[in-house]
């Protein structure tokens, strides 16, 4: 059966071209016009993604994710036409799982979704493969080998570290905070200075040329994606 | 001190006299010890020197005074018989008289040149402090600033205390004085607020409401009155002088008028402004209602057409015209947040700066373009030895391409863009290269106004996106910079100050 989507979005244009588009690739669906009716369809109808709008008539929408992680491990995605940096981050540093700022392309919408569902079916089951192969390169989990266009190349423990957080969230932009405190620790969220230098290493390894990002994106202001369908 | 007050000039007549006294002591001595050797007529010589000498320091009465003493003491010591005013021969009627009226006249003179002299110190006196006055209030371009000056400075003109109060809702207050002020005792404030509202002095030493401890005088300029100037006479009453009194008036007087000059260019700069700024919002309302009604039009219409003719319509205008909607709707984004981004960058923008690779920030900008680059080549150059850049990362970013975006909208699809980056001891430099058509004579100096478009863009925007590099890399103490490459083509070229990073 395919997955059950809950919108909470006050404006009727989107949620009807939202309908019309989740009906298209044969996802059901659930409506909620605020916050609080978000809440309690979610707890209700149990969905396996939730379309979020920041700007609610009667709540934050940061507000409503805070209130939903209590509880529930539902990835969010959020639907904003807020562009403040700020936003992003304290949306996903609560727990959502992507961010789409409106307007926005619905094939870019799909594809959040896609993305946002395999990741949480992929936690709930692991897959349990041990070597990924992400693009041009190659990653063998129980070795700790990683191999660029079928060579070698040598990462360093933080390093490879970084890679392991990226693999584990793959396509979800992680912000800098949640990074620092998967590899260094959650005392180290606020030495957005390393992380620079980290990624900055780990690219050159594993990309040819660092302004063509094809692996590793850069959300500027906001952190880094691992860009990456996992199959 | 700079004038004279009534006590001083009582002291300095008894100078005066004294000295004058000495003078013809001295004069006698000299007679006295010359008597024997020296004919009378030539000891009155001495006498007309001391007179001279006495009339050069003193003023009129003194000099007379001397004058007719001199006289005398020549009659009594020099004129035989000697020790008494009795004249022997009286030929020598002849030299008293003489001696006289030269001793007059001489004294006379002198103290004329004496007394205008020391006129010519008090008026000096005078335009001094005024001077001074105009200077310290010049530069004041707030009105209580002003007023503090100003009291500071009569404080130090007039060697006693003064104060000035300024009106609070229309009305003067003494309920919150400063702590020098506290020395004005509240009881007076209604001797001061009526001088603010008759625009009259009066208190102490004056002929109104004289039952106070300081006297009040209301600064007044030609339209209005500023406040009111509260005077605390010393023990000896130096500032009740004709001559304080009136130089005191003057300053007030003179301190009215600057203020008053001050708020008028005040005023006048406002105007301005607000005249420049409403200048601004016509502008940016005609530029901004054309940008977003154009796309709106297209579509309005297309969607319209669309609904009440669809299907009278071939599938490929129907495709074309979904085509357009969405293109429409695309540029009105843009331009949405063209705007969004101009706005804020027009206030004061606080800069998240942190240390970043440059060419991070360049594949950010780049991905962002993907679809927008539509397969057109671009190729990065950037050296070895670049440092990080201390940039906001999203700014920076959203420079780099508006950057690349204004260089893919001016040129044919077919060409490639080339971004540079490089380092100096001074700056860091990055490049936008491009082999389209380049600027036209004269353009690249306005290719950075607000609403400027340029004459070959393939797709019209706002004009917006050039300006906004601008003010990004000028928040950033940095410079931008367009002009043509040699070749042909056009290069943009923007630099930030190492010292800035």
């Amino acid at each position: 059966m395919k997955a059950l989507i809950l919108m909470v979005e006050d404006d009727p244009q989107i949620r009807r071209f939202l309908r019309a588009t989740l009906a298209a690739e044969g996802y059901r669906f659930q409506e909620a016009l605020t916050g609080e009716e978000g809440l309690a369809q979610a707890a209700a109808h149990q969905p396996d993604l939730i379309l979020l709008d920041l700007g609610l008539p009667d709540m934050d929408g940061i507000q409503v994710i805070r209130r939903l992680r209590e509880w529930n491990k539902v990835p969010i995605l959020i639907l904003s036409a807020r562009g403040q940096e700020t936003d992003k981050i304290a949306a996903l540093d609560l727990g959502a799982d992507d961010y789409i700022a409106k307007p926005f392309a619905v094939g870019e919408l799909l594809a959040r979704i896609r993305a946002a569902l395999r990741r949480s079916s992929a936690v709930s089951g692991e897959t349990g493969a041990t070597t990924l192969k992400i693009g041009h390169i190659e990653v063998d989990l129980e070795r700790r080998i990683v191999k660029v266009d079928g060579a070698e190349v040598h990462l360093t423990p933080n390093e490879y570290k970084l890679l392991q957080v990226f693999i584990k969230y793959p396509g979800k932009v992680l912000t800098q905070r949640q990074l620092l405190s998967e590899v260094w620790g959650p005392n180290n969220s606020e030495q957005a200075q390393y992380l620079r230098v980290y990624v900055a290493q780990l690219r050159r390894k594993l990309e040819p040329d660092p302004t063509r990002q094809k692996l590793l994106q850069t959300e500027p202001g906001v952190g880094y994606r691992l860009l990456w369908d996992r199959p | 001190m700079l004038t004279l007050t009534g006590v001083d000039r009582h002291k300095k007549l008894w100078i005066e006299l004294a000295f004058a006294t000495a003078i013809l002591l001295v004069a006698t001595l000299v007679a006295l010890a010359f008597r024997r050797v020296l004919a009378p007529t030539n000891l009155a010589m001495i006498y007309l020197v001391a007179v001279v000498v006495v009339a050069v320091r003193s003023s009129s009465y003194v000099s007379v005074a001397a004058s007719i003493l001199s006289v005398g003491a020549f009659d009594f010591f020099c004129i035989p018989p000697y020790f008494t005013f009795a004249v022997g021969d009286s030929q020598y009627l002849i030299t008293l008289g003489a001696m006289l009226v030269v001793a007059v006249v001489i004294s006379t003179q002198s103290a004329r040149i004496y007394s205008q002299r020391e006129e010519a110190l008090e008026k000096e006196a005078r335009a001094d402090a005024l001077y001074r006055l105009t200077r310290t209030l010049s530069s004041e371009t707030r009105v209580f600033e002003a007023a503090r000056a100003a009291a500071s400075l009569a404080q130090e003109i007039f060697g006693t205390h003064v104060e000035i109060f300024l009106p609070d809702d229309g009305k003067i207050s003494f309920r919150r004085r400063t702590k020098d002020q506290l020395l004005i005792p509240q009881s007076e404030e209604s001797t001061a607020q009526w001088v603010f509202r008759r625009g009259q002095k009066a208190g102490n030493g004056m002929n109104r409401l004289t039952d106070t401890k300081a006297f009040y005088l209301p600064v007044r300029g030609t339209r209005e009155t500023f406040g009111v100037m509260a005077v605390l006479p010393d023990s000896e009453g130096r500032i009740f002088h004709k001559d304080q009194q009136e130089l005191l008036e003057l300053f007030a007087q003179q301190a009215a008028l600057t203020l008053e000059r001050t708020l008028n260019q005040r005023a006048a700069e406002e105007s301005r402004l607000r005249m420049e700024t409403e200048q601004m919002r016509s502008a940016l309302l005609s530029a901004v209602s054309h940008d977003l009604r154009t796309p709106l039009a297209t579509i309005t219409g297309a969607a319209s057409t669309l609904r009440s003719q669809g299907d009278k319509l071939r599938q490929a205008t129907r495709e074309d015209l979904i085509e357009s909607i969405s293109e429409e709707a695309e540029r009105l984004s843009r331009l949405v947040s063209n705007l969004l981004d101009m706005t804020r960058l027009s206030g004061s923008v606080s800069l998240h700066r942190e240390l970043c690779p440059l060419d991070d920030i360049v594949g950010a900008a780049l991905l962002r373009l993907e679809s927008r680059l539509e397969g057109r080549e671009v190729t990065t150059v950037f050296s070895d030895d670049l440092p990080p850049v201390s940039v906001d990362e999203v700014l920076w970013g959203q420079l780099v391409l508006n950057l690349v975006e204004n260089a893919i909208k001016h040129t044919p699809e077919s060409t490639p863009i080339e971004l540079r980056a490089g380092s100096t001891d001074a700056e860091i430099w990055m490049e936008v290269r491009d082999q389209g058509p380049g600027f036209t004579p004269g353009e690249e100096e306005h290719i950075f106004e607000k609403f400027y478009r340029g004459s070959g863009a393939r797709t019209a925007g706002a004009g917006l996106g050039l300006a906004i590099c601008q003010a990004i890399a000028q928040a950033h103490g940095g410079a931008i910079s367009a002009a043509n490459r040699e070749k042909g083509g056009a290069v943009v070229r923007v630099t930030l100050p190492r010292t800035a990073t």
